[in-house]
């Protein structure tokens, strides 16, 4: 960390200050976004799949399934399993990220995506199947395990997976001791403190809660409060993401079907 | 009817009810895919096929066993065929209709009258989209066989063969009407491309069947 910091000091990237009155080190205000883009089916042969854009960040989400357990050991005779799988490919950022194969955090981001799914996916009507969806950053600039998780989201819905909802979030954290919404790697590497944050926004539930460096009560407090906002942005630009592939199909009012046997 | 698109998490009904890609939770209904709602009825775009004993499916023989044949009916469920409910014998790849029997707690079912399909072609559609392609009072499904004078067996699942006329035609015009379901209009737009390509290409296939040794799945 130290040395990141001088590092990136010394090229001259960053100011010494992240934040000068109210504005950060993008031109963005506190609670602003970065530019968020989702485009929802890119794969051809995935079940359901999702590319986004935020900021300098981009992911590719991939779901497939439900399918045959494998290895057939880990079969649930009562609900799907889900395997979550983040990785960043090799080039997706600076050496100390995307080295070829998983390694701890990697990981560690699969285990707590996999628990956000299976909170959100009505597991329980593909009972000896699993779901397996996969999430590759391409490129990288913060809080990628956010916008991996939003990704993988809308690629769940469009391989047409039942969910409760559509889970959505982004992170908050404190720099130069101020709250802010969706850091990037800058803010995150040189900030006090990152917590990301996923929602399922029917009912505001937390299904996902980590922090990076130290918060007091009130700042968590308020940082959610913060995250609520932004990721009720989020949340529309997911529903957008959906409307602009399904959205033809509501066009018009057609002739109606009924069903008949076959 | 004026049709509203919803994704999952919105809400379906202020009562408890039992639909197709809807849950309840709190008293309240949700849809859990992504629907068209229409007055108080929601219309799935997306889902998988369940089986549902009486259903009509297409299979294909995916497995030979000593206690009968394992069946892949484009589900995330394993079904079966008994050896014991049969007289003549399959080769895995062969395409056979056949009839739900049972369905378990898992979703594993058991198939019967397996009569073996040949000499067309197996297309696969999204099995939401089948009551699009029977249409009305299987409207849609006599308007193709109208125009190409094709047999076509509709499967639940989403398997559709086609066999005899004009295989192509008919072909082109389900596919139009899986990658179009749900549109305005698509009745007429469908009578409209069977028209003018059918005149196109006079009784050109009905004296040739394509023979097919094994069917593949044409997109």
């Amino acid at each position: 960390m130290a040395e990141e910091e001088t590092a990136a000091m010394a090229s001259g990237k960053v100011p010494k200050k992240l934040i000068q009155n109210g504005i950060r080190n993008d031109g963005r205000t506190p609670a602003d976004l970065r530019n968020l883009k989702i485009t929802v089916g890119v794969l051809k042969k995935a079940s359901g799949s999702a590319l986004i854009e935020w900021g300098k960040n981009r992911i590719l989400a991939g779901v497939y399934g439900p399918r045959e357990v494998f290895p057939k050991h880990q079969m649930n005779p009562n609900k799907a399993i889900i395997n979550c799988r983040y990785a960043m490919v090799p080039f997706s950022s600076l050496e100390e990220h995307g080295r070829f194969g998983p390694n701890r955090r990697a990981i560690e981001i699969g285990k707590v995506g996999k628990h956000v799914f299976e909170n959100a996916i009505l597991t329980e009507q593909f009972p000896k199947t699993m779901i397996d969806i996969n999430i590759d950053v391409l490129q990288s600039d913060g809080g990628t395990r956010v916008a991996g998780i939003v990704a993988a989201s809308l690629a769940l819905v469009d391989a047409g997976i039942p969910m409760r909802d559509i889970p959505s979030g982004v992170s908050v954290g404190k720099v130069d001791g101020t709250l802010v919404a969706d850091l990037d790697k800058t803010e995150d590497n040189l900030g006090q403190s990152d917590m990301p944050v996923i929602f399922s926004p029917r009912t505001w539930d937390i299904l996902l809660f980590q922090m990076d460096g130290m918060l007091t009560k009130k700042e968590i407090m308020d940082g959610i409060d913060l995250c609520k906002v932004a990721t009720q942005k989020v949340h529309e630009v997911q529903v957008a993401a959906l409307e602009a592939k399904y959205g033809a199909a509501a066009a018009g009012d057609d002739d109606s079907q009924e069903e008949s046997g076959a | 009817m004026e049709k509203q698109l919803i994704l999952p998490g919105a809400l379906a009904a202020t009562s408890p009810r039992r639909m197709d890609g809807c849950y309840v939770d709190d008293g309240k209904t949700f849809v859990s895919v992504v629907s068209l709602k229409a007055g108080d009825k929601i219309i799935p775009l997306k889902g998988h096929y369940i089986p549902r004993i009486g259903d009509y499916i297409i299979g294909i023989i995916s497995e030979e066993r000593f206690s009968g044949y394992e069946v892949d009916i484009n589900a995330p469920f394993p079904s079966s065929i008994s050896a014991r409910d049969i007289r003549e014998t399959f080769q895995v790849g062969d395409v056979v209709s056949a009839k739900v029997r049972m369905v378990d707690e898992v979703h594993t079912a058991q198939l019967v009258e397996p009569r073996k399909l040949y000499a067309g072609r197996l297309i696969e559609i999204e099995s939401v989209k089948v009551p699009r392609i029977i249409g009305r009072n299987g409207s849609m499904l006599a308007l193709i066989k109208e125009y190409t004078g094709s047999d076509i067996f509709v499967g639940k699942n989403g398997r559709i063969y086609t066999k005899n006329g004009d295989i192509a035609l008919s072909v082109m015009a389900l596919l139009k009407i899986s990658s179009e379901a749900h549109t305005s209009g698509l009745t007429d737009r469908i009578k409209e491309l069977l028209e003018v390509e059918s005149k196109k290409s006079p009784q050109n296939n009905a004296a040739k069947p394509a023979v097919q040794e094994r069917p593949t799945e044409q997109y």
